[in-house]
């Protein structure tokens, strides 16, 4: 085994159940950025997120 | 029907807050700055265990974390959210106990610490009646807040602005971070051990303790800076979308971070590894966050020559730019290994604390006492010299504890030729003292300039309302 297979390896029938729960929340959390990343920065949202900053200057 | 007039808000209870925190910024730098005499100069406890340093310490980050910082929360969220959302609170009366409870509560956590009653867990030293008494009204902080949002018209207000998203984010959190921690078995009134042990104990609590920074101090503090940046500069935020990828990758990335507190430790290593690998990632969203709010005043850049005010809320962004860069460079392995228990760590904070947490509080403050009280500041001159002594306090105290911390890493690994330490631990702490001499200076002209905010809050609301008697007086 290579060093980068042993440095990546897993051994998976040593997973607990909170390895589990910690991996799926690690992979959950980073599709969730992802999404967010694409539902804030896609350039269709710009016009109606943007529009957003002005309302508080005339809150008062 | 009058489409010209102002909407009417809850102020009563936000003006409260406001005064409130002001006199706890006050109380709370004058705790730390005694406290750093101490250090400077022991004869200073004068052998009175109430005040000693090991109370008093605890004493002044409780006053100014929980009470002057808590107090700035909630005067800001309850002031924000009527106006982001164009409605009153949506339980005025709800917020005024709020409000009173949460003053007592923590007048009772400063005298029982000083009475020596404490969890001795950092920022979690409340023993349990008093930690459940304020989980129940950060309980309450929260519900009017977030009922207050749902209460908005959703025809003139169909979206929230993002301000208070960083306010719901932070109640969340720190109600369940809170409240984990504290978990434990009381063994009488003012004793309780916590429900866990060892490692785990020490895992549970720096997860509570970095993310009292990172949700508490952090996200609490840029939903201020979101709000009142562009209001002070009468302008909108740079980029509303920056915004809204800087919240949540606060929200997915801080809760990871703990764990960096812990290097060297029992602890797992990866654990470690993992808390520095995020710590540094973490630089881009709050960077970004930072030049969001900086940017805001592009093309006005001159605004900073005259308005003092809008000095405090950008000089704020500096230091939080500048410190959540140093943070994960002390989390990260190498630099832990010399940083950790050394000073570095406290100037560390205290640039966070003083340059950004207090730099924009007070910014935001003095905006809300003008609007609050619809007068102008009883002296511009004082808010101006106000600036420079806090600006200058804070320099010298957090380049005091670099050269201190630096220099205490460097003596405790320092070895001779025969392989012991070149140095004992008594010498290191002589070494320090003209640099805990320079802090103690410098704790000293932050907590002067509060003196003079509290004076010109007071002149400034006896001016206000002998203006609004004399209006009375006049139309009767």
């Amino acid at each position: 085994m290579s060093n980068l297979e042993q440095h990546l390896g897993t051994d998976w029938s040593a997973m607990t159940g909170q390895d589990w729960a910690g991996l799926i929340i690690t992979v959950l959390v980073f599709f969730g950025m992802l999404i967010t990343f694409w539902l804030t920065l896609r350039p269709s949202k710009r016009k109606e997120l943007e529009e957003e900053k002005y309302k508080i200057l005339k809150d008062d | 029907m009058d489409t010209t007039a102002k909407p009417q808000y809850d102020n009563g209870v936000v003006q409260y807050l406001t005064v409130g925190a002001v006199a706890f910024l006050v109380l709370g730098t004058f705790m730390g700055t005694f406290a750093a005499a101490q250090l400077a100069w022991p004869a200073l406890n004068f052998d009175i265990a109430e005040i000693t340093f090991a109370r008093l310490r605890v004493m002044h980050t409780n006053t100014v974390i929980y009470a002057f910082g808590g107090m700035t929360l909630m005067a800001t969220a309850f002031y924000t959210v009527q106006r982001t959302n164009g409605v009153k609170l949506w339980s005025n009366a709800m917020a005024w106990w709020t409000a009173i409870l949460f003053t007592i509560g923590l007048l009772a956590v400063v005298v029982t610490i000083s009475l020596g009653m404490t969890t001795g867990k950092e920022y979690h030293e409340q023993e349990w009646p008093l930690a459940i008494a304020i989980a129940v009204v950060w309980t309450l902080y929260t519900f009017n807040f977030m009922m207050t949002i749902a209460s908005r018209n959703k025809e003139t207000h169909p979206n929230v602005y993002v301000s208070n998203w960083f306010f719901m984010g932070m109640m969340i959190a720190i109600t369940y971070l809170y409240v984990v921690n504290g978990l434990a078995i009381p063994v009488s009134l003012f004793r309780s051990y916590s429900l866990f042990s060892g490692v785990q104990d020490a895992m549970i609590q720096w997860w509570w303790g970095h993310n009292a920074v990172g949700f508490f101090l952090t996200a609490g503090f840029l939903a201020i800076m979101y709000y009142f940046v562009p209001k002070q500069a009468q302008r909108p935020i740079y980029s509303y979308r920056l915004s809204v990828i800087h919240f949540w990758a606060l929200m997915f990335g801080y809760v990871w971070l703990g764990a960096h507190h812990l290097q060297y430790t029992a602890l797992p290593d990866w654990t470690g590894s993992l808390g520095a690998v995020i710590s540094l990632a973490m630089i881009i969203p709050s960077w970004g966050g930072a030049l969001n709010g900086m940017l805001t005043l592009s093309g006005a850049w001159d605004r900073l020559r005259t308005d003092y005010i809008l000095r405090f809320l950008i000089i704020a962004l500096a230091f939080y730019a500048m410190s959540t860069f140093e943070g994960p460079v002390m989390a990260s392995k190498t630099v832990n290994a010399l940083s950790h228990y050394t000073d570095w760590t406290i100037g560390h904070v205290h640039s966070g604390a003083l340059g950004w947490v207090a730099m924009v509080s007070i910014g935001a403050l003095y905006h809300m006492v003008m609007k609050l009280w619809n007068t102008e500041m009883y002296s511009m001159k004082l808010i101006n010299f106000h600036f420079w002594l806090a600006t200058i306090g804070t320099v010298f105290y957090i380049v005091a504890m670099w050269v201190s911390g630096i220099m205490q890493g460097l003596m405790w690994r320092a070895y001779d030729e025969y392989g012991t330490l070149a140095y004992t631990f008594a010498e290191s702490v002589a070494a320090m003292h003209p640099y805990y001499a320079m802090r103690a200076l410098g704790g000293l002209l932050f907590f002067s300039g509060a003196a003079v905010m509290l004076y010109n809050v007071v002149m400034t609301i006896r001016m206000a309302n002998a203006k609004s008697t004399s209006q009375v007086e006049a139309h009767a």
